[in-house]
């Protein structure tokens, strides 16, 4: 009598079913090995950082608003930042007068942030080259002559892909930071200014956040589990006149009669509305030579 | 009653692809005789060995577990028990084990042995009564139906809306509404094998139940009526509705459903019946032996599912975390 192996069966379905999902999984699993040996290369000296001259330091709190701890785990994030970003980052808080008006205010904050680049001969790929400095100032912070506000200045190939508009995005993520934390809103400005680094221009990938990695895979497949587990017996197949001879009705008698109408009319309102952020001045100043004689990107924000 | 075989003696029965009666044992087509049993034996004793037959209250025609012969009961297809018209079978046995098969196919989480051809082979064919109800109808629908459009002018938007008496005055005929008369067929699968194709309905003859399980309705029309006026009513509502259009909206004032005329049936409608063993529950499938339709759920394989569902919440947590490291290292 002939005997059907129903686990070799199951086995065979099984694979059959899941290969498409087994190949994908081998071959991203593959690639994720050739780049990690490839980048292992790279950290060893292929494309790292070439300038030696510029100090190790990249965290400047002259106005004393970070902790130890906070210095410490920002100066962790830029290390992190520049490998990616492959740009040098300088973070430079300050509390000094830099001017009432919006033009001094500006000029003063450039030449500071410049020639403090220049000065340290900050650049990822040589001196004066590739990065950028966040210049935060917290003069009268938060008092009606507050100078307080902060500057991007750019240089390399950060001064190409970092436009007005990035910059903006930049000061944006330093302000949603800065409503949980100095140090956040540091953190947010630098990542984002490390994300403009990636390929001159190109915006990169932001990585999904792990747990997202862990939690979607369980949701994909309770869903999965519980739409292969509902099942109909069957649809209904007949319609109104399944029953009726030719399926059509015999109509005696039919009246579709107007009777009356009424019109209504309401004025169109125009809408002019005014929302968005408030501005506090600042802006881009586009690309300039600093005192140094070296070119920089760059724009501020006041605050 | 049973039908022999001219040639062989052997039982002949109905053949749905031949469209005749057969003899499974010596091929002979429609070369048989019909055997009476004598009147004096019982219900359950066979005509053909004497066995005792295990018939129930409805039963019509059924096998007979010693001699395997069709025996159908002369005393339920005859007089008040004579079904008005029968659908044949159109599809024989193999054709319903290739429907099934192809429809469960791709269930991938049923027992590995649910279509194998041992379990099929159990498959059986059964005559289910039905009793089909005529109604002669008029419907009516009175109310009042809006049309709207707008318009722009200057800084003003109108809108105007037009109301419209509205009135649908018509003859419905429902011929043979269906509602199935057994009390071992659950009515909403009966429900859902329908529609049958009524273009095969012919004279009954008992020649048809040979070879089939077959009974005798198990209620009078009456008792079930309720089942087809109720399709009637939802019928006659949808096709009301379904003659009014062009309107925005449309409120009844009135609506009535009169019955002008009522006319009852009763016929035999041929199904396929499956029942599946798994883990001490019964998976019952009906198939339609007209039309090939399909009612009836799978079993499931829970811990299979979930085998399937961890595989998969497995291989797309590699497939995002390798992603992921991917996109950290650019």
């Amino acid at each position: 009598m002939e005997t059907y192996d129903y686990k070799a069966e199951e086995r065979k379905r099984f694979l059959k079913y899941f290969r498409v999902w087994i190949i994908l999984a081998a071959i991203a699993v593959i690639a994720f090995g050739v780049m990690k040996l490839m980048h292992k290369d790279d950290a060893q000296g292929l494309g790292g950082r070439n300038n030696d001259v510029a100090p190790t330091q990249r965290v400047y709190d002259f106005a004393e608003v970070l902790t130890d701890a906070e210095e410490e785990r920002l100066t962790e994030l830029i290390a992190t930042c520049e490998k990616k970003g492959k740009c040098d980052l300088v973070l430079v808080t300050i509390n000094k007068e830099m001017g009432i008006s919006d033009y001094d205010w500006e000029r003063n904050m450039m030449n500071y942030a410049d020639d403090f680049y220049d000065q340290n001969a900050f650049g990822y790929n040589a001196p004066y080259g590739d990065g950028a400095l966040l210049l935060d100032n917290w003069y009268h912070a938060g008092q009606s002559d507050s100078q307080a506000g902060c500057w991007l200045s750019t240089s390399g190939s950060l001064e190409y892909a970092i436009g007005a508009s990035e910059e903006k995005n930049v000061f944006r993520a330093f302000d949603d930071g800065l409503e949980i934390s100095t140090e956040e809103g540091y953190a947010r400005a630098l990542k984002k200014v490390a994300q403009y680094g990636m390929d001159e221009g190109d915006l990169g990938v932001e990585q999904l956040p792990w747990p997202g990695i862990l939690v979607i895979p369980v949701i994909v497949a309770i869903i999965y589990a519980l739409v292969n587990m509902k099942q109909a017996p069957g649809k209904d197949t007949t319609t109104a006149t399944t029953y009726v001879p030719g399926g059509q009705p015999m109509m005696r008698g039919r009246k579709d009669e107007f009777l009356r109408k009424n019109v209504t009319k309401v004025k169109i309102e125009t809408s002019s509305s005014s929302s968005g952020r408030s501005s506090h001045g600042g802006g881009s100043y586009g690309h300039h030579v600093s005192s140094g004689g070296h070119s920089h990107g760059g724009g501020g924000h006041r605050r | 009653m049973i039908f022999k075989c001219k040639n062989c003696g052997g039982n002949t029965i109905y053949s749905p692809e031949k469209k005749m009666m057969v003899c499974p044992f010596c091929d002979g087509e429609n070369d048989y005789v019909r055997k009476d049993k004598e009147t004096s034996y019982g219900l359950e004793v066979c005509p053909e060995c004497g066995g005792t037959i295990p018939v129930e209250q409805f039963d019509s025609s059924m096998k007979c577990p010693y001699c395997d012969n069709y025996v159908i009961f002369n005393e339920r297809v005859e007089g008040d028990y004579l079904p008005r018209f029968v659908i044949p079978f159109e599809l024989g046995k193999e054709k319903c084990k290739g429907l099934l098969r192809d429809k469960f196919k791709r269930f991938t989480f049923a027992p590995a042995d649910f279509l194998s051809e041992a379990r099929l082979e159990a498959m059986q064919g059964v005559y289910v009564p039905f009793w089909f109800y005529d109604y002669k109808t008029n419907a009516v629908f009175e109310g009042e139906g809006t049309k709207v459009r707008s318009w722009v002018s200057g800084s003003y938007r109108y809108t105007e809306t037009s109301y419209y008496a509205v009135v649908r005055d018509m003859d419905i005929p429902f011929e043979k509404l269906p509602a199935d008369a057994s009390i071992k067929m659950p009515d909403s699968i009966m429900d859902l094998m329908e529609p049958f194709d009524y273009s095969k309905l012919t004279d009954f003859k008992p020649e048809y139940l040979s070879g089939f399980q077959s009974e005798y309705y198990n209620m009078p029309a009456e008792e079930i009526e309720g089942r087809a006026r109720k399709k009637m009513e939802d019928d006659a509502n949808a096709i009301l509705r379904g003659s009014i259009s062009g309107y925005a909206s449309v409120i009844k004032n009135s609506q009535s459903i009169s019955v002008m005329d009522r006319k009852t049936n009763y016929g035999l409608m041929p199904v396929w019946k499956y029942i599946y063993q798994y883990k001490d529950k019964e998976y019952p499938f009906y198939v339609n032996g007209e039309t090939g339709k399909i009612i009836g759920n799978a079993p499931l394989s829970k811990g299979k599912v979930w085998g399937y569902s961890l595989t998969l919440w497995f291989l797309l947590t590699v497939i995002l975390a390798s992603f992921n490291g991917i996109l950290g290292l650019l």
